[in-house]
């Protein structure tokens, strides 16, 4: 039995179609569950018991169980309150619902761990609580959240492979198709590897890109002192 | 009296899980006063505060800002409570200058004065900016107002927080023991600068442990011990002559606490 990769030359298009409709399903999960998160995390900063425990009920079972359970319990629960959904439809929402919980508390401990006085004096000067998310708290955390965010859109992208059981169409589905109709089971794998690996890199490669450039922004008011700041920047080295 | 006063505080009450942090405490300011609060640490004076901005709801008793009803109200036997709209409307008319003045560290002095007369306000940038440096300037900030709070000075950062309390036009400035956070050579300064904003006419509430300020500065005294107001009076009078003998004791100690300094010195 001798690797032939052949097989890879012949089925290419059913690897890109499948390595398209990933990138298209976790992004559309990224955007529904991000704003999902965000919208929890808010919800969660109301001091109200009842709200409290409805966060805390939200996010707890989306953590505590399986995605692939999660999935299932959307795919086949839909259908019996009358709703009928492709799957990939289904799909991308199970994933985004997977990943908004994970995103909630992301965003919920950054919050967490800004001063309560930046909050209360937004709310003093008589911002509403939107208004102090908006103008104080939202700029200050942005930093923090890129690279817990990352970790979980990583995760998340390779979560997508469950889809296959539910019929979508996506990259470990199509590798499972073309398995199929070779039988050659390494050779296949060992190609949808790398492609959902060079997916994630460019993913983590962006975050990266994206981080250094939101740091960079708080950088700039962080060195306030322009001595130090001309000390501390390379490009306009001080000359004495 | 006619004239109603800028802060009327009747009955406020608050409680921690048990412990009554605030209880029954009456306060009236009229316009121009300056009113220092003293007493004991833990005795509830920056409770008060918290609870004069509504950062933390007082259980029991009534709020008047100019004389219109701050939180709750009654309405013959009803008490009803406010919503968060009416009390953020509120709100501008306090300005509180926070112990640890909480300035915001991502955005320059000045946009920290400019930001909330826009949000809150609704002011044009314009004007919150020729507001902001008018207020900077008199603060003498002027060179300071591109900073961020991070390279100024703790005097300079106390300025920025009263310029942005002021920028909103308050009729009530309340100050949280305004000192307790600076070095020693610069307490002079902030007392010299509450003196000056006293001498403008603004109506000031400060908890302060500067009994100094309070016997030079405040025209009344309003002395805190367990949550309760038990002595108030101008401030010659609670200084001199007080009649509760806990304040008496309590000022005695502070004055027992610099004598072992001046014997050392001689």
């Amino acid at each position: 039995m001798a690797f032939d990769p052949s097989i890879l030359v012949q089925y290419w298009p059913l690897f890109a179609q499948g390595a398209w409709l990933t990138i298209q399903i976790t992004a559309m999960a990224f955007l529904l569950g991000y704003t999902v998160g965000i919208v929890v995390a808010l919800i969660a900063q109301i001091p109200n018991r009842l709200v409290r425990i409805l966060v805390a009920a939200y996010v707890g079972v989306l953590r505590g169980i399986p995605f692939i359970i999660i999935l299932f319990l959307v795919y086949y629960g839909l259908p019996f309150a009358g709703i009928r959904l492709p799957a990939f439809v289904t799909g991308t929402v199970a994933l985004s619902l997977f990943a908004s919980a994970y995103y909630a508390e992301i965003i919920r401990a950054a919050i967490l761990a800004l001063p309560r006085g930046q909050f209360e004096s937004a709310r003093v000067v008589g911002m509403s609580p939107l208004q102090a998310m908006r103008h104080v708290i939202a700029p200050q955390i942005l930093r923090s959240l890129v690279p817990p965010s990352t970790n979980m859109t990583l995760t998340m992208i390779k979560e997508s492979s469950v889809l296959s059981s539910i019929t979508v169409a996506e990259l470990t589905y199509q590798g499972l198709i073309v398995q199929g109709n070779t039988f050659a089971p390494f050779e296949v794998f060992a190609a949808v590897t790398l492609i959902y690996w060079a997916i994630t890199m460019v993913v983590a490669w962006l975050a990266g890109l994206l981080e250094a450039r939101v740091g960079q922004a708080q950088q700039e008011t962080i060195i306030r002192n322009p001595l130090a700041a001309e000390f501390l920047s390379f490009d306009r080295r001080p000359v004495r | 009296m006619s004239v109603p006063a800028i802060l009327g505080v009747s009955g406020l009450t608050k409680r921690f899980r048990g412990t009554t942090a605030l209880d029954q405490v009456y306060l009236d300011i009229a316009k121009g006063e300056v009113v220092a609060l003293i007493g004991p640490s833990g005795c509830g004076k920056s409770t008060l505060l918290r609870c004069l901005t509504w950062l933390e709801q007082p259980d029991d008793g009534f709020i008047t800002i100019e004389g219109k009803p701050f939180g709750r109200e009654t309405n013959g036997t009803v008490v009803r409570r406010h919503g968060g709209r009416q009390i953020d409307a509120m709100r501008p008319r306090i300005g509180m200058v926070f112990q640890q003045l909480n300035l915001w560290p991502h955005l320059s002095a000045i946009e920290n004065v400019i930001r909330p007369q826009m949000v809150v306000l609704g002011r044009p940038r314009e004007e919150a900016t020729q507001r902001a440096r008018a207020l900077l300037a008199s603060l003498s900030l002027a060179d300071k107002a591109q900073h961020y709070p991070d390279a100024l000075s703790g005097g300079q950062r106390q300025r920025v927080a009263i310029a942005r309390a002021l920028a909103m036009d308050p009729a009530l400035m309340l100050f949280d023991e305004p000192t307790s956070a600076l070095d020693p050579e610069l307490v002079g300064e902030v007392l010299a600068l509450l003196r000056e904003l006293a001498g403008t006419g603004m109506t000031m509430l400060v908890v302060t442990h500067e009994i100094g300020f309070a016997a030079h500065v405040a025209d009344r005294i309003a002395f805190m011990d367990k949550g309760r107001i038990i002595e108030d009076g101008p401030a010659a009078q609670v200084m001199n002559r007080p009649a509760d003998p806990r304040v008496a004791a309590f000022l005695n100690l502070i004055g027992s606490g610099r004598a072992p300094l001046e014997t050392l010195a001689s």
